[in-house]
């Protein structure tokens, strides 16, 4: 069973969400990159593109709707996980009305996030 | 000289400070009603009196005009006696004409003898009676003896007693003549002379009573103005006594008192209402150092054995300063909402803005907000109420944020008024504007624009009742479509004192 790992990346202009969450999903089997803010990360993306999207969705300049519809825009087989801080409704509505695979509300532990990507590799392996 | 003018005027007003700390109620009571009925009473008393006094001249001119006529007749009476005593003897003829007439005055004397005595007095009556007496025991005399041994012996002394008795009448008539007309002279210049001082009078009376009115009433104009100015400071009359002015001052200080205490009431249910407003900024922030925390303390945990120490370590440092992080969050919005007296003191205006900011920043980044801020450097202190200014700072921002457009742009800058001893804030923002015809209501409360549950309207208004009582003023520079700009001004002071005498 040596399915190519599949590459995510993160992206949260907290640094300390990268920084533990690298480690933590690498060591499930992935391949991390993670980024500080919306524009680097898309730039990353189109050198060589990702499977799975996680995005904080309140970031300066560039925020995660907006990496969300540039991404799906690029390439709508990537799963996209939208990192909410303040979960509201209509924030989750939005962000799954645009194609977003799942959200997840700060504050989570790393294996609800592993779940949802979890199954999001699922999908994407099917 | 002018040295010494410019002390006596500083003690002056040290007397009317004086005055102003005196409490109203303690004050003598010296009332308007009173005054007026004060002044009234005088005069009519003065016009009482002269009343009398022209009552009193004129019946005593009347007395010396009858006097003036029984002496009259009495004149005529002794000159018959006398015209007659001459012609006996000089012809001969009847000598009882001439006592007829002398009774004949006798009998006037007698019979008007008060109103004589009245006017001459007992003495002068006693004299014109003896004079009468003594010329007809001559007379009477002349006619036992014989006429022309009479011529002899008796002539002088009868010429004497005549001559005097004649010359004396003569002498109180002339004089009474002079009383006479010197009354009349009295009574005609008397009442030009009274309706003179009374006019003078009452220019003086009236015109000191309309003055303190007029004073008054101004004094309470100006009062209202600077309630009206949201000045809820008790108002104290500089004045030493109480009057209806006193309980209408009294009347005054309650009402500023209710006025005071609604503002409070207002201030307070506008910081609530910021509050609310922040709090789901905050809350969101809280989510960050929170969710930090729970990733490294989670991982921490789940590779405890794997772990370096050094990794160990890192981690625990970012779980110590991460739950610092959510400590300063919270403590920020505490100390804004922090129900506490209000407190004026020495304020560095610079630390007020940017804790402001700091408080709104949460909706600055929702809204995607510029912001950029410009301190001018070493500024000088200004005294106030920490939390009421960052309540204002808060509501101009948030305002602004509410006005710019998504990604729009706030600039607040903070900076010294070259031509005066104030310091300005100004907020701007590039929104739509607020059109020309609602900028003289945003300062009214309760006036809103914004979505019900979005807004109170209460901002501006409380905003301007803050900076008022601190000395300062708040108002809109300019509004057109391509942004607005407020700027508040606050005096710069170097101790509290300074804002309460302003
Ligand atoms: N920067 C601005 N740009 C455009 N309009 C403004 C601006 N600031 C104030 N206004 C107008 O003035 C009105 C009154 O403002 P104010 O701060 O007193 O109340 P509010 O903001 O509506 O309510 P609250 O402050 O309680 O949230 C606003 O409703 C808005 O119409
Ligand atoms: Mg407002």
């Amino acid at each position: 069973m040596s399915e190519k790992k599949l590459r995510i990346m993160v992206i949260d202009d907290e640094n300390i969400v990268g920084k533990r969450l690298k480690p933590a999903l690498e060591k499930s089997g992935y391949l991390v990159e993670t980024f500080e803010d919306g524009e680097t990360a898309l730039a990353r993306y189109d050198e060589e593109p990702f499977d799975i999207v996680v995005t904080d969705i309140r970031m300066e300049k560039v925020d995660g709707i907006e990496v969300l519809e540039k991404i799906l825009a690029k390439s709508d087989r990537t799963k996209v996980i939208i990192i909410t801080g303040y979960a509201t409704v209509e924030v989750a509505r939005e962000a799954l009305s645009k194609g977003a695979f799942d959200f997840i509300a700060k504050p989570f532990k790393p294996d609800d996030l592993r779940t949802i990507i979890k199954r999001a590799a699922n999908e994407l392996r099917q | 000289m002018s040295h010494n003018h410019q002390r006596e005027s500083g003690e002056e007003r040290d007397a009317v400070d004086d005055l102003e700390n005196i409490p109203l109620r303690s004050r003598p009571s010296i009332s308007i009603r009173a005054r007026i009925v004060t002044s009234f009473s005088l005069f009519i008393l003065f016009c009482f009196a002269i009343t009398c006094w022209s009552y009193w001249i004129l019946s005593e001119m009347e007395k010396k005009i009858e006097f003036l006529e029984i002496v009259g007749k009495y004149m005529v009476e002794i000159q018959q006696a006398r015209r007659f005593e001459k012609n006996y003897l000089l012809y001969g003829t009847n000598l009882d004409d001439a006592l007829m007439h002398l009774g004949t005055a006798d009998t006037i004397l007698k019979r008007h003898s008060r109103t004589i005595r009245h006017i001459l007095g007992a003495q002068h009556l006693k004299t014109i009676m003896e004079n009468l007496s003594e010329y007809r025991k001559q007379l009477e005399m002349v006619g036992r003896t014989e006429r022309e041994a009479a011529i002899q012996s008796l002539e002088p002394k009868l010429r004497e007693y005549g001559g005097q008795m004649v010359s004396f009448a003569d002498e109180i008539v002339k004089k009474e003549q002079k009383d006479v007309a010197r009354m009349l002279l009295l009574a005609k210049r008397g009442p030009i002379f009274f309706v003179f001082v009374l006019i003078v009078m009452m220019f003086f009376v009236g015109n000191a009573l309309i003055r303190q009115l007029m004073m008054a009433l101004k004094r309470f104009m100006d009062y209202t103005k600077r309630i009206g100015e949201g000045d809820f400071s008790p108002i104290m009359p500089a004045r030493k006594y109480r009057d209806e002015f006193t309980s209408l001052a009294e009347a005054f200080n309650r009402m500023i008192r209710e006025l005071n205490h609604r503002q409070e009431v207002l201030i307070e249910s506008h910081k609530l209402r910021a509050i609310g407003t922040l709090v789901a900024g905050v809350a969101h922030e809280l989510n960050n150092p929170l969710n930090n925390s729970l990733l490294t303390a989670s991982l921490l945990k789940e590779d405890f054995h794997t772990l370096t120490d050094e990794e160990k370590m890192e981690m625990i440092d970012d779980l110590i300063s991460e739950t610092e992080r959510s400590q300063s969050i919270v403590k920020r919005l505490l100390d804004f909402a922090r129900e506490s007296k209000t407190s004026i003191k020495s304020l560095d205006l610079v630390e007020i803005v940017n804790e402001s900011i700091r408080l709104v920043g949460n909706q600055i980044k929702l809204a995607k907000i510029r912001l950029d801020v410009d301190f001018e450097e070493n500024l000088p202190r200004i005294h106030g109420d920490e939390q009421m200014l960052k309540q204002v700072f808060v509501n101009l921002l948030l305002n602004a944020i509410d006005a710019a457009d998504k990604r729009g742009r706030v600039q607040i800058s903070v900076r010294k008024d070259p031509e005066s001893n104030y310091l300005l804030v100004t907020v701007k923002d590039n929104g739509p504007g607020i059109p020309e015809h609602l900028q003289s209501r945003i300062f009214e409360p309760f006036f809103t624009t914004k979505a019900q549950g979005k807004g109170t309207g209460l901002g501006l208004s409380v905003s301007q009742g803050i900076v008022r009582k601190l000395g300062g003023y708040i108002r809109l520079d300019e509004s057109t479509q391509d942004g607005t700009s407020f700027t508040v001004s606050l005096p710069i002071t170097y101790s509290p004192s300074e804002i309460m005498s302003r």
